[in-house]
């Protein structure tokens, strides 16, 4: 970095390196070590810097912070409505639930008589057939 | 892609889940920023309020649909907050006031034993008299501490055309405030060093 450029950093960013691009803040570090007299470079910037830092920042106020908080996404409350929404799906599934229990046991127990008439059914085509062979 | 690492990302993530306390540490670390910058960029206190105001109402919508990686939260706010900026000079230029755009500062007189609050107010005039691209220049990188690369990029400009901004800014101001500098000071008094 030669120190014309020095020059052009100092007049746009002022006299603090942390606001000169990061690229360029090394070799302007080494530059200034090399040739202290360069820092009267700085000490021209600092001084523009120093009037605008005497500048205050607003502060908020309390009314403005509230205004803006009392808008602020809030956690989704669960009404009565949606407490009563919630409690019907409960039952509504719970009811499910039962059904398919009572339909898994039905099932069972009329399978388990189809399958006793089934074995019986073919006893008694077994038993007619020795009849009818053995006479 | 490089990933874009942003401080504030888990806190808006929270604050869209509805979090108060989130809500509440937002505010704390943004309103004052933001409050800030509106008020340099409009120079009036009650328009930098209602521009605040309306900016962080469009994070609080923004937080709950926020998807990280794209852009700093931090950056985005500022970028609404510079379009209500924007938005309210515009309809200044299409309602002419009866103050005079762009004149000399005609400040008090020398007077080296200013207080603070004097230089202070000295120093918001002649910034509120820079025109607006050299002004938002200085705002972002001075007053907002914003890296060259995220200020030219909210300016939507290069940063050759940023620091041609800021190199100008600064002049003007150091010529409009040139009887407040220090005594001895390098530039005191002088106009355009280069």
């Amino acid at each position: 970095m030669k120190a014309e450029r020095l020059h052009e950093l100092a007049d746009a960013y002022g006299a603090d390196l942390r606001r000169w691009p990061a690229s360029e803040r090394a070799f302007a570090e080494s530059l200034l070590a090399a040739d202290p007299s360069l820092k009267a470079v700085l000490d021209e910037a600092a001084t523009l810097d120093g009037l605008l830092n005497a500048a205050p920042a607003p502060v908020p106020s309390a009314a403005l912070t509230a205004r803006i908080l009392a808008d602020a996404p809030k956690r989704k409350a669960r009404g009565r409505l949606g407490r009563a929404v919630w409690y019907l799906g409960a039952g509504w599934a719970a009811a499910a639930c039962a059904g398919v229990v009572a339909g898994v046991g039905l099932t069972t127990h009329l399978s388990a008589d189809a399958r006793a008439d089934a074995v019986l059914y073919q006893s008694s085509l077994t038993g007619v057939d020795d009849t009818e062979v053995l006479g | 892609m490089v990933a874009i690492v942003d401080p504030d990302e888990d806190l808006v993530r929270r604050v869209g889940q509805g979090d108060p306390a989130a809500a509440q540490t937002l505010v704390a670390r943004k309103l004052p920023r933001i409050l800030a910058l509106a008020q340099r960029m409009l120079g009036d206190a009650a328009e930098a309020e209602d521009v605040a105001q309306e900016a962080m109402l469009k994070a609080w919508r923004q937080a709950p649909k926020w998807a990280p990686g794209k852009a700093r939260f931090d950056t985005w706010l500022h970028r609404v907050a510079l379009n209500l900026c924007y938005d309210r000079l515009r309809r200044r230029r299409e309602i002419p006031t009866d103050t005079p755009p762009d004149r000399p500062d005609e400040g008090p007189a020398p007077d080296r034993g200013l207080l603070a609050a004097e230089t202070g107010v000295r120093v918001d005039a002649a910034l509120k008299r820079l025109p607006d691209r050299q002004r938002e220049a200085i705002v972002l990188c001075h007053y907002q501490e914003l890296s060259n690369i995220e200020a030219a990029a909210l300016m939507e400009i290069s940063v050759e055309a940023l620091e041609s901004l800021l190199s100008r800014g600064r002049r003007a101001l150091r010529q409009a405030l040139s009887d407040m500098a220090p005594a001895g000071s390098p530039r005191a008094g002088r106009g355009d060093g280069r």
